[in-house]
């Protein structure tokens, strides 16, 4: 079977984010590149598929910067075993949903069997482009995944994914994430999954996995070759600020009986939340 | 003006934060509050297909959903099925003629932006971004509460799902073992957070006390979820869930980056900790500089008492 993972390059999460002197980007100069958390997560999950399954092939896309080789590297080097980058004039400034179409086009050609997102990039924190592609392609999507395998079909009938007695459809079993639980949904053919979380922690890209991904070559595609719809509505950014500041608390240093009860009367008489 | 307001609802009756958008889309203009109706389970194919078919016909210029799971999800589908403009996690909003204005926040919390779009647009709307009129809020647990639901429910259209635009099967539920019928950590207005401080899961019947004597629900630093210590759908911060309730209350919780995005905009925080020098002890409003096993007993002890005396 074969897997593509769409993902994006965003601001490392483990620093700060600055906004720009134009108040309404970030400053780009500060900050250290990685895959979306929740893309990683998303790599992850496929990689575990093909641990379980070695016939597996995971191939990772992304529609961004020149600077976005990064992240398909760094998901090569975790054992990706193809990356393709969308890039060119105006890839970084699409809009959600011709994102979604350009990501569409490379699915129409790999033809892969399942493709993963993260449930959100960690930069514009949307949430649209995973249910997007699944609409542009008119199948199904399930969000919010944290686990997929072969679904268990009765013996007679079938075999595992993909072999005869299942018509050649792949049938999928997915945990979706929901409050209080997870729900189990079933796919059978083609689907779009947004992932909430791997099974296990994003692997580390081994040493010999980053020799490997060193000498794979990365294909690219100018969006414009793509011949996609590229008028989408637009989500402007008009102003951006930092969260306001915090701090200047009152601190109780005697963390006794007697601190229990001043920050209940604290809660109740000054912040008034009791 | 035509404002939709999409409402969900829980075992107990409809969501806070669908009373929120009721409330909000009346303000805004000509509203209409729509139930989807007939589905077992959510499901974003047979939702947004009766959605996106009556939407057609009746050109709503704006469609709210809560920012919830389910929300969330319906509304990235359904703004691209219509190919209309989608922001997400809305924290307010504003229309100047067929120009929307929300504010949001961006990179994991960590940047609050202003964004523009031409209507129609869909919005998911985060709980507790609008205040509930006086009199809508959920009635409290006890007697006459079906009464009272009757009250404070708005008049709701019901749009049955179209079945026939399904493609996924739903098997079944498995329930978290640790979950525990309390109220949902995005829509709580207390939230209770443990740490790596709290040194294992046999602690949190200390923090299920305290969540219990406050009405809140259980938040949890990603150490704590990742060790297993806790389901990963307590999880807050970059990864997690992002809350601001009005009262949050961190527990032997450090502060990372990627938590403190999840959190700051609560509208109290409470930190205790043992180490003066965690960062959680920046975005806090009041710090407890102690050892939780010691402080946490007592406090809960005095909460109850004063919850018993008010």
């Amino acid at each position: 079977m074969k897997v593509l993972v769409c993902a994006k390059q965003t601001p490392d999460s483990t620093v700060r984010v600055k906004v720009a002197s134009d108040g309404r980007s970030i400053d780009a100069g500060q900050v250290t590149w990685a895959i979306s958390p929740y893309d990683e997560y998303a790599v992850e999950l496929a990689l575990e598929r093909k641990d379980a399954d070695p016939q597996t092939i995971v191939a990772v896309v992304t529609v961004g910067p020149a600077r976005a080789r990064d992240a398909l590297r760094q998901a090569l080097a975790m054992g990706c075993d193809e990356a393709i980058l969308v890039t060119g004039q105006g890839a970084e400034a699409l809009e959600g949903l011709a994102v979604a179409r350009a990501f569409a086009k490379v699915v129409e050609e790999a033809k892969p069997d399942l493709v993963l997102c993260g449930r959100q990039a960690s930069d514009d924190d949307q949430g649209f482009v995973g249910p997007a592609l699944a609409e542009v392609l008119g199948w199904p999507h399930v969000a919010t995944v944290t686990k997929f395998s072969p679904a268990e079909l009765p013996h007679e009938t079938s075999g595992p994914a993909g072999t005869p007695g299942t018509g050649g459809v792949d049938v999928w079993d997915v945990w979706k994430e929901v409050e209080g639980g997870h729900e189990v949904w079933r796919a059978s053919g083609p689907a779009v999954l947004t992932v909430q979380k791997s099974e296990k922690e994003p692997r580390y890209p081994s040493l010999p996995g980053i020799m490997k991904a060193k000498k794979k070559g990365i294909p690219e595609r100018d969006v414009a070759s793509l011949g996609i719809d590229a008028s989408a509505p637009k989500l402007e950014v008009v102003k951006m600020e930092p969260p306001p500041a915090r701090g200047g608390g009152k601190i109780l240093r005697d963390g006794g009986a007697s601190a229990a009860a001043e920050l209940v009367r604290l809660l109740r008489e000054e912040a008034k939340v009791l | 003006m035509k404002v939709w307001a999409i409402v969900e609802r829980s075992a107990t009756g409809l969501r806070r934060v669908s009373l929120e958008l009721a409330a909000k889309a009346g303000q805004l203009g000509d509203a209409a509050v729509l139930e989807i109706t007939g589905l077992e389970r959510y499901s974003a194919l047979p939702a947004v297909a009766a959605l996106a078919t009556k939407a057609d016909a009746e050109r709503p210029d704006l469609i709210l959903v809560g920012a919830t799971p389910m929300g969330r999800d319906l509304g990235a589908r359904l703004a691209a099925r219509l190919a209309w403009a989608y922001a997400s996690e809305a924290t307010d909003l504003s229309i100047d003629g067929s120009v929307l204005t929300a504010m949001r926040t961006m990179y994991a919390g960590k940047v609050r932006a202003t964004v523009r779009a031409q209507l129609p647009a869909v919005v998911s709307v985060r709980p507790g971004a609008f205040t509930l009129p006086r009199g809508a809020a959920p009635a409290a647990k006890g007697g006459g509460e079906a009464d009272r639901r009757e009250e404070r429910e708005p008049k709701i259209e019901e749009v049955p799902a179209d079945a026939s635009a399904e493609r996924l099967a739903f098997l079944r539920f498995e329930p978290t073992a640790a979950a525990s019928g309390r109220i949902p950590l995005g829509e709580a207005r207390v939230v209770v957070s443990g740490g790596r401080g709290m040194k294992g899961p046999e602690n949190w019947k200390m923090i299920e006390e305290l969540a219990d004597v406050l009405g809140a629900a259980l938040g949890a630093s990603r150490a704590v979820t990742d060790a297993g210590w806790r389901p990963n759908e307590e999880q807050v911060g970059q990864t997690g869930r992002t809350v601001s309730p009005d009262l949050y209350i961190a527990l032997g919780i450090s502060g990372a980056i990627q938590h403190l995005a999840g959190m700051t905009s609560s509208k109290v925080i409470v930190a205790v900790n043992k180490d003066p020098e965690a960062d959680i002890f920046k975005v806090a409003d009041y710090g407890v500089i102690a050892d939780l096993f010691e402080f946490l007993p007592a406090f809960t002890r005095e909460v109850k008492k004063a919850k018993e005396a008010s």
